[in-house]
């Protein structure tokens, strides 16, 4: 593989993780999960930076990389800090919780009734009794519903 | 004293001292509170003085010696020049190698009226004449007797100062009005004398009727005005100047006035044809306006909602003398359209007689007296169209007695209803002459005056207009020729106004077909009106007299109990008024001082003019005739009126429909109202609606569509903080995409 | 001439589709508030297809066949990636991201950061992301929240990603070795020597001696601590700054019912 080949393979890796990133920053609603989306569009600027810096045989990315990683480390630092305030004040990690800056006479946004999540009830292998039926141990049965 | 200083400086202070007092009375008189008349009083008595001293001045310049009569004088003027006003050095110039150049260069860089055109200026001259001091001093005299007057019957209203102020400045202007030399500022002083007269009739603002009335005069006087100022754009279009003197420029080349000597000198010198006549139409438009003739004659009688000493003053006395000024100012020019002066004639006749009329049967003590001024206003009219010397100077001698007189009768009528208590209706009252005896006597007096009884002023001057009517009417019963129109008639294209293709084709256009009026039978008609008008105005003058000071004596209740004669500071102007009416005429006539006087005027001593001097005469038949009326007139009124109560609406009884013909002023408010107001009215709805809903509705749709698109766009602000950074993203990609599909 | 048309045409068409597949793919892959498994399988197809897409990009951008590696590290990142941002749950959506972090860190390997691709790995995937994990443990309910179960504008916001990622890969397909004279940057030396030293001393794309030098990190060392000694005392205070402000911040004690319920009382004095 050329250098520019691997320049370019490179940076469109880049530009897909940053762009996935983009869209987890604008789309998730979990705060968490828009700060993760945000390291990964750090990750994706990192790997530019990088290529970049193999082509033109300098450190200059590397270095950069390296207070990216600084910086990323005191923004994770505080902002994880204000996400713990907010959910202290809300009780969720929700981006949505604040919308006091909307204008006066909009109505609240809220999320529709969700449908609920059909939990299957959980399986277990059933094996065929062979033997002689096990002496029920009555303490054992009132703590453990299945075996 | 007053010799020791130059006439021009006299002239100056003419005007200067009421507005002094104006000023003066303006700033203090809040301080000044019940003695704010002092500097208004002191500057138009000072003004009075002055004006009298330059009358006699000149009079002794010009030699009026009794009994020097029937000749054509020699021009008498003098001029003084502030400053120039607007001037326009080279302002026309144009640059070389233009078209307006090569005109120029055609027109003849040597013509006066090519470097007038590149020399633009108005200068601020006073000039002094005959006429000019005549008028000064009646303005100032009359003016001062009114302020006197004022003192008394304005004491106590809270708009005292501001009484006295407008009245202060109404001299002020009228002054200047005749003693400017140019039609600019006449047309200056004709709106400010215009303006000071809504002012003093809508003096009582809060009183619906006089606001109304105040307007009603402006707008009827701006159709006056609207002539007078395309007389004087035309009047530019065709002389090439508007003063009424000649300059001499620097390079020592006279610069012809449209009234200078030069002109006048020039017995072509002024336009005939339709744009003399054109001229001279719009001129007598505004003369019509200012003077209340028909048909713009209807804001007069309404004018007298305003205080009488301002009715007195403004609107009998002075101001609607303005529009016979401006006549007889600018005769030459009348003399030169002969049919003009016969429309002049005709008009003046026509009101003369209609206003009479309407006095028959008015029963507002006022407005009896304001038909009258509109009536003999219409005489001086009458007097002007017949384009001989002798009507001119009749004119204004009988505008001279007529200040007089009618002053008078209106300061007398003021103190009647000063002592009435504010009621001016003549049904109510009679018998006055017991509780106010003074007033009655004069009023007696300005009323023989006025109907034309020897020897009081009126019957001389109003025999003078008689015979001059009556010399049109028969010229050879009066053994002489007139040739008052040029015998050839037509247009003459005056020197100065042969540099313009404009002129130079009016100039081609022949005789004028109004000129066809001028004819012996139609002098005669005019002749036999002003007769009847004779009869009728001592008719109506003593129907007032008796119903208000004869017969059982009535009172109103507004008077109270303290219906009495008026103070002293009132009744002294009405005796020296009384005095003038009794003497003025008689003095007049016989030593034909101011007729003489006043033919030295420059305008007056244009050869059309001045060749119809005749020798003074008096002409008995005419005298006996004019008498006769005036008997008939008092005989009748004393028959209806005489002794008996003063309520009765006898006469309309007796004239049955033509009595509420006149009782309804020939519907002249009414046919106006139709045919002007109210169309202009339904124009003025359209226009509002147009205004109300199709602009404002335009604008307001405009106005709505920014709260449109925010309805939609506030949806946008759901401040959720994601949307915004979704916003924010796609906007930097549409950039980006831009700028990709650039840089493609 | 059809065919040299098509073959022009062809590689902006597989872009064009590889776009719309990414998009569709994150639309659907996206919460969306239903469940449905099917919409998830074709999501995944999409994307499956959206990557094939860009591999074949890649795949004209220079022979990718002799990198396998870089295709394996590069696909771990983007699907752990993608996988990262479409999890329902936060823990799920933490350790994807923890294999975007391996991913990632190959890619650096690969590409010679030897010290970076360590770094990266001891960094986040050792520190910042478990911090992210205490943080959830610590504000995390139980099952899912409705906010996990719902995305602001998915459409809109997996369109706009898209169509971003399209334009990027498209000028980064652009690039050739040397670049336009309007874009060339002066040479550092140019720059601090001045305009004597001549622009084409400089080559255009300088490999350096040995990615696998053994004195890979010596040298990085020495550039970062020589030459950028200044800003990484900067990063340094930065560092402390960061971990005052956040001990400060966290136990602040002015909310109603305040945080301590969640890290723990302030110990009084």
């Amino acid at each position: 593989m050329t250098q520019m080949a691997l320049l370019q393979n490179s940076l469109v890796v880049g530009a897909i993780l940053f762009a996935l990133g983009l869209v987890g920053i604008l789309a998730r609603r979990n705060l968490i999960v828009m700060f993760l989306s945000a390291e990964l569009m750090l990750q994706g600027i990192s790997v530019s930076l990088v290529a970049w810096s193999r082509h033109h045989g300098d450190w200059g990315g590397h270095v950069l990389v390296i207070f990216v990683l600084t910086v990323a480390a005191c923004e994770a630092a505080i902002a994880l800090v204000f996400v713990l305030r907010a959910f202290a004040a809300t009780g969720r990690l929700d981006s949505a919780a604040w919308q006091s800056l909307r204008e006066s006479n909009l109505p609240r946004v809220v999320d529709h009734e969700l449908p609920s999540i059909d939990t299957i009830p959980p399986t277990f292998p059933t094996l065929t009794p062979a033997g002689v039926l096990p002496a029920a141990d009555e303490n054992e049965r009132l703590q453990r519903e299945h075996v | 004293m007053l010799q020791d200083i130059s006439p021009a400086t006299l002239l100056v202070l003419v005007p200067l001292l009421p507005l002094v007092g104006a000023v003066l009375t303006v700033l203090l008189g809040r301080a000044l509170g019940s003695r704010a008349h002092l500097p208004a009083v002191a500057g138009i008595a000072a003004s009075a003085a002055v004006a009298l001293s330059l009358l006699f001045a000149l009079a002794r310049d010009v030699g009026v010696t009794p009994g020097a009569h029937g000749e054509p004088g020699r021009p008498v003027e003098m001029t003084t020049t502030l400053w120039q006003w607007a001037a326009v050095d080279d302002a026309y110039a144009p640059p070389a190698g233009s078209p307006a150049e090569a005109a120029g260069a055609a027109i003849g860089a040597d013509s006066p009226g090519a470097t007038e055109l590149r020399r633009f200026s108005i200068p601020i001259t006073l000039r002094l004449d005959p006429l000019t001091a005549t008028m000064l001093a009646i303005i100032t005299c009359v003016g001062l007797l009114v302020a006197i007057y004022s003192i008394g019957y304005m004491h106590g209203d809270p708009g005292y100062p501001r009484f006295f102020a407008l009245v202060s400045m109404f001299v002020f202007s009228m002054t200047m009005l005749v003693a400017a030399s140019n039609f600019l500022l006449v047309y200056v002083f004709w709106e400010a004398v215009g303006a000071c007269s809504y002012l003093l009739i809508g003096f009582w603002f809060t009183k619906p009727e006089a606001a109304r009335a105040a307007k009603k005069a402006f707008l009827v006087n701006r159709i006056g005005d609207f002539g007078l100022a395309v007389a004087t754009f035309l009047l530019w279009m065709t002389y090439g100047t508007l003063n009424f003197h000649d300059t001499i420029a620097a390079d020592n080349t006279i610069l012809p006035g449209i009234l200078g000597r030069t002109q006048l000198a020039d017995a072509a010198g002024y336009a005939g044809g339709v744009v003399g006549t054109a001229i001279c139409l719009l001129l007598l438009l505004a003369a019509c306006g200012k003077s209340a003739q028909m048909p713009l004659h209807v804001w007069l009688p309404d004018a007298m909602e305003g205080p009488t000493p301002a009715s007195a003053l403004i609107h009998a006395a002075t101001m609607v003398t303005a529009g016979i000024y401006l006549i007889a100012r600018c005769s030459p020019l009348f003399v030169a359209c002969p049919g003009a002066l016969t429309v002049v004639s005709i008009v003046g006749a026509t009101t003369a007689l209609v206003a009479a009329l309407i006095a028959t049967v008015q029963t507002d003590l006022k407005r009896v007296l304001a038909y009258s001024t509109i009536s003999q206003l219409g005489y001086m009219f009458a007097s002007l169209g017949t384009g001989t010397l002798l009507g001119f100077t009749a004119a204004i001698v009988h505008l001279v007695t007529h200040a007089f007189f009618k002053a008078l009768l209106f300061l007398g009528a003021g103190s009647v209803m000063h002592s009435m208590g504010g009621v001016i209706d003549m049904r109510r009252f009679g018998g006055l002459r017991r509780i106010m005896p003074i007033t009655a006597a004069t009023f007696l007096i300005g009323s023989l005056a006025l109907a034309g009884v020897a020897p009081f002023a009126g019957f001389f001057s109003k025999d003078e207009i008689l015979a001059t009517l009556h010399a049109k009417g028969w010229p050879h019963a009066h053994g002489e020729q007139h040739e008052a129109a040029p015998a050839d008639g037509h247009a003459h294209v005056p020197v100065a106004a042969r540099f313009s293709s404009l002129r130079s084709s009016t100039a081609a256009v022949p005789e004028v077909k109004l000129d066809a009026l001028d004819r012996p039978g139609v002098w005669r008609t005019l002749f036999w009106m002003s007769l009847i008008t004779a009869g009728l105005t001592a008719f109506y003058t003593f129907r007032a007299v008796f119903m208000t000071f004869t017969g059982p004596t009535r009172v109103p209740d507004e008077a109270g109990h303290h219906a009495h004669e008026s103070p002293p500071v009132m009744t002294l102007p009405l005796v020296i008024l009384a005095i003038a009416s009794a003497v003025s005429g008689w003095w007049l006539f016989s030593t034909q001082s101011l007729a003489t006087f006043l033919s030295s005027t420059p305008s007056f001593t244009a050869p059309a003019i001045a060749d119809t001097a005749v020798p003074h005469a008096f002409h008995l038949d005419l005298a006996l005739q004019g008498t006769l009326a005036a008997a008939i007139g008092i005989a009748v009124a004393a028959i209806g009126h005489l002794g008996r109560r003063s309520d009765g609406p006898q006469l309309e009884r007796f004239l049955g429909p033509l009595g509420t013909l006149f009782a309804n002023r020939f519907y002249f408010d009414q046919i106006y109202s139709a045919f002007i107001v109210k169309p202009l009215e339904a124009v003025a709805l359209i226009a509002a609606a147009f205004d109300r809903y199709v602009i404002d509705g335009l604008v307001d749709g405009v106005a709505r569509i920014p709260g449109a698109v925010g309805q939609v766009v506030r949806r946008l602000q759901s401040g959720l903080l994601q949307r915004y950074a979704l916003a924010g993203v796609m906007g930097t990609l549409l950039i980006v995409l831009a700028l990709a599909w650039r840089l493609r | 001439m059809i065919a040299n048309v098509f073959a022009e045409l062809t590689p902006g068409l597989v872009l064009a589709a590889a776009v719309t597949a990414t998009a569709a793919s994150l639309w659907l892959l996206l919460p969306r508030g239903r469940e449905q498994a099917a919409a998830r399988w074709l999501g995944a197809a999409l994307g499956v297809a959206a990557l094939a897409g860009f591999i074949a990009t890649g795949r004209r951008l220079g022979g990718l066949g002799e990198e396998s590696v870089f295709l394996i590290v590069s696909l771990v990142a983007v699907v752990s990636g993608a996988a990262t941002i479409v999890s329902r749950s936060p823990v799920y959506a933490a350790i994807w991201f923890a294999l975007a972090l391996a991913g990632v860190a190959g890619v650096l390997l690969v590409l010679g950061a030897q010290f970076l691709g360590v770094a990266t790995i001891v960094v986040y995937a050792g520190a910042i992301l478990v911090m992210f994990l205490f943080v959830l443990m610590l504000a995390q309910p139980a099952g899912l929240a409705p906010y996990d179960r719902v995305s602001n504008e998915p459409l809109l916001s997996a369109v706009a990603g898209a169509v971003l990622l399209g334009l990027l890969t498209l000028s980064i397909g652009r690039l050739s070795a040397t670049p336009a004279a309007c874009c060339k940057v002066p040479s550092r030396a140019a720059a601090l020597g001045g305009p004597a030293a001549p622009v084409a001393a400089e080559p255009a794309a300088v490999v350096p001696a040995d990615p696998l030098a053994a004195d890979h990190v010596a040298r990085l060392g020495g550039e970062l601590f020589g030459r950028h000694l200044l800003a990484v005392e900067a990063a340094g205070v930065l560092l402390l700054v960061a971990l005052i402000g956040s001990i400060a911040i966290v136990s602040r004690d002015d909310t109603p019912g305040g945080v301590e319920s969640t890290v723990g009382r302030r110990t009084s004095p």
